[in-house]
């Protein structure tokens, strides 16, 4: 896609009047300077990148090797403990679950929202299409102070109506602990689901219109066009879109973090969470490192293995593409 | 496709059943596109009705209905003056810290992607791959590390500090290294070469009108991930002042499950209001731009 400077130009009318380079499209010296130019425009996010990324990642690194207790190199003390450290290991598998949940339920709403956008039946389509997107522009903190206050039956009656009229023993508690995981599926699938259908109804609108009109002709409905046409032909988005979440919600922090404070539903839910209370609340942050890399390898893996299955059955696309150039 | 006068008149007939069908499932698609946008507006309303009440109306009135007399404006001077008038701080905080950032976020991130899309030089690949690959490290990964780095810098407890590592924005240049790609066209970059522009002047004159629909794409990306930020800010920070409104509102929060705390919900639920306020106010002019960053991404292998 990157196309390179003077690849294409030997044709062009500039060039035409030029005589000394038309005959050579590539003048060595040139292209060599502004190679330079290209490496300077680099530099400033290189730098930062440097000392705000790559240092950090490499750090960390350095840090889970260390002791806890005398800072010297041990080994691979720390993601032993890891390893044997069963909170942190119930936190992914509760993030598993929660993908498994969470983000089925989602992408099959954010899927079905963009369809019916996309459909001929549907009216208002701007307007729908603009406040399915506005929870992207609400901080997640925000999103769970809203939803953890509607969600405490002190402050939001009608989750006592049930106890009122006799179905159950009190109010409902969505936040208790039990329920504090669907509490918040329900937020981040309010905050996510048109983030996401807002990238497939746009994916939804580049299928070609020939293909639809073809279709019609032949007497298919709606139905089977959005199923059998439309739905195939975005399924690489779909794939990037199920991506994109399950790297979110291995970093869940924000919303487990905010109930916690309004209805103190206890532990640590997410990784984040526990990774957070190991460096800051028992101040371990060697443990906490290397906590934080076996997770960024669980989510570097995860998306690796992702990207994998999806490339053998549907071939290269989105990122990986790119990076191939 | 030839159609014969007997097909014709049979699509005739079905036509009319056609548009009975037509209205109904139009109505039907309208019903659930309701529905969905009831799920995202319904907490929408209740945070700007109960923006308008009293701590004790807040617990005994009928949570979805507005009270008889709205109390914005006693709201609006307590948010202001609890403690010592924190939350404007926290306001004007959010404010620098978004748009500092964006600013400097989207000029190094164009500049980068930029290079990578129209130049050739020794180390475009690598720089490419190290883009693409720490797209994939998830950000909070590296909170704790760069706590402790920032720390022997003297960096926690800045503005900078927020700033700077935020500013290292690598879908920003994987962005713009697509963008300016088909957005710059190279013959006419050559043009202004032969007429002797230099490289940055080229970039300046030449690609900067073609790239600003990007530059704003990245701007507004980067000022709501800003805006919306947490855990950065919260493991950054420890002064009051600096906070930013998402840390600030999770403070208040936190005091209220203390003991003898006083009841701040009224402040904490306008605060609320007035962190997302702006945004929606914009949202539906800025939408497009938005939209434009999150797509190209997923679409660019398509």
């Amino acid at each position: 896609m990157a196309v390179q400077v003077g690849s294409a130009s030997a044709s062009s009318p500039v060039r035409v009047m030029v005589p000394s380079r038309g005959t050579t499209p590539r003048q060595p010296p040139l292209r060599a300077a502004q190679g330079r130019s290209g490496l300077l425009m680099t530099g400033p996010f290189l730098a930062l990148f440097a000392v705000f990324f790559a240092g950090p990642f490499v750090y960390s690194i350095v840090l889970s090797l260390r002791s806890p207790l005398t800072g010297a190199y041990s080994g691979l003390f720390n993601y032993r403990t890891v390893m044997s450290n069963g909170e942190f290991w119930s936190g992914v598998v509760r993030m598993g679950y929660f993908g498994v949940v969470q983000v089925t339920v989602m992408i099959c709403l954010a899927i079905g929202l963009a369809l019916l956008l996309d459909s001929p039946y549907c009216r208002a389509k701007k307007l729908f299409a603009l406040i399915y997107f506005l929870p992207y522009a609400v901080p997640g903190v925000i999103a769970a102070i809203m939803w953890g206050f509607l969600l405490e039956p002190d402050l939001d009656g009608a989750l006592g109506v049930p106890h009122q009229l006799g179905l159950a023993s009190g109010p409902v508690q969505p936040l208790d602990y039990r329920l504090a995981l669907y509490a918040i599926m329900l937020i981040v699938t309010w905050e996510w689901t048109g983030y996401n259908m807002t990238i497939l109804l746009t994916s939804l609108t580049n299928v070609p219109h020939q293909v639809i009109e073809a279709a019609k002709v032949d007497g298919a409905s709606e139905l089977s066009i959005a199923a059998r046409i439309k739905l195939p032909m975005v399924r690489r988005t779909v794939m990037f879109t199920i991506m994109l979440s399950i790297i979110g919600t291995l970093q869940l922090f924000n919303e487990p973090v905010i109930l916690n404070e309004i209805a103190t539903t206890g532990s640590a839910l997410t990784p984040n969470q526990i990774i957070y209370n190991t460096a800051f609340a028992f101040g371990n942050e060697e443990l906490a490192a290397a906590q934080s890399v076996v997770l960024a390898g669980i989510t570097i893996v995860a998306t690796i293995a992702f990207f994998g299955i999806v490339r053998r059955r549907m071939g290269p696309f989105g990122a990986t593409r790119a990076a191939a150039k | 496709m030839t159609v014969g006068a007997a097909q014709l008149r049979a699509s005739l007939f079905r036509r009319h059943g056609a548009a009975v069908s037509r209205r109904a499932k139009t109505t039907v698609t309208t019903a659930f596109l309701a529905m969905g946008a009831a799920y995202v507006l319904v907490p929408i309303y209740w945070l700007v009705v109960a923006s308008s009440k009293t701590n004790s109306q807040l617990f005994s009135t009928p949570t979805f209905l507005p009270p008889a007399h709205p109390s914005w404006a006693s709201n609006f001077k307590d948010l202001f003056t609890y403690q010592n008038g924190d939350f404007g701080w926290w306001l004007l905080n959010s404010f620098i810290y978004s748009s500092v950032t964006a600013a400097l976020g989207a000029t190094v991130s164009t500049l980068c992607g930029y290079g990578l899309a129209k130049y050739s030089f020794r180390g475009r690949r690598v720089v490419f791959a190290l883009v693409v690959g720490s797209l994939m490290v998830p950000a909070t990964a590296l909170v704790v590390p760069l706590f402790l780095l920032e720390h022997f810098m003297g960096l926690t407890n800045t503005y900078q500090g927020v700033i700077l590592p935020l500013v290292v924005y690598p879908f920003g240049v994987y962005f713009m290294s697509i963008f300016a790609a088909d957005a710059v066209p190279d013959n006419l970059v050559d043009s202004a070469r032969v007429d002797g522009a230099g490289e940055m002047r080229t970039l300046w004159q030449i690609g900067r009108p073609l790239l600003m629909p990007g530059i704003v794409t990245l701007f507004l990306l980067s000022f709501i991930g800003t805006w919306n930020n947490y855990f950065l800010p919260l493991v950054l920070l420890g002064t009051e002042s600096r906070f930013p409104l998402t840390v600030g509102l999770s403070a208040w929060l936190s005091s209220i499950s203390s003991v003898g705390a006083q009841p701040i919900y009224p402040e904490i639920i306008l605060g609320s209001f007035v962190s997302v306020l702006p945004m929606l106010i914009l949202f539906p002019f800025l939408q497009k731009y938005v939209a434009r960053g999150l797509t190209l991404g997923a679409i660019a292998g398509e």
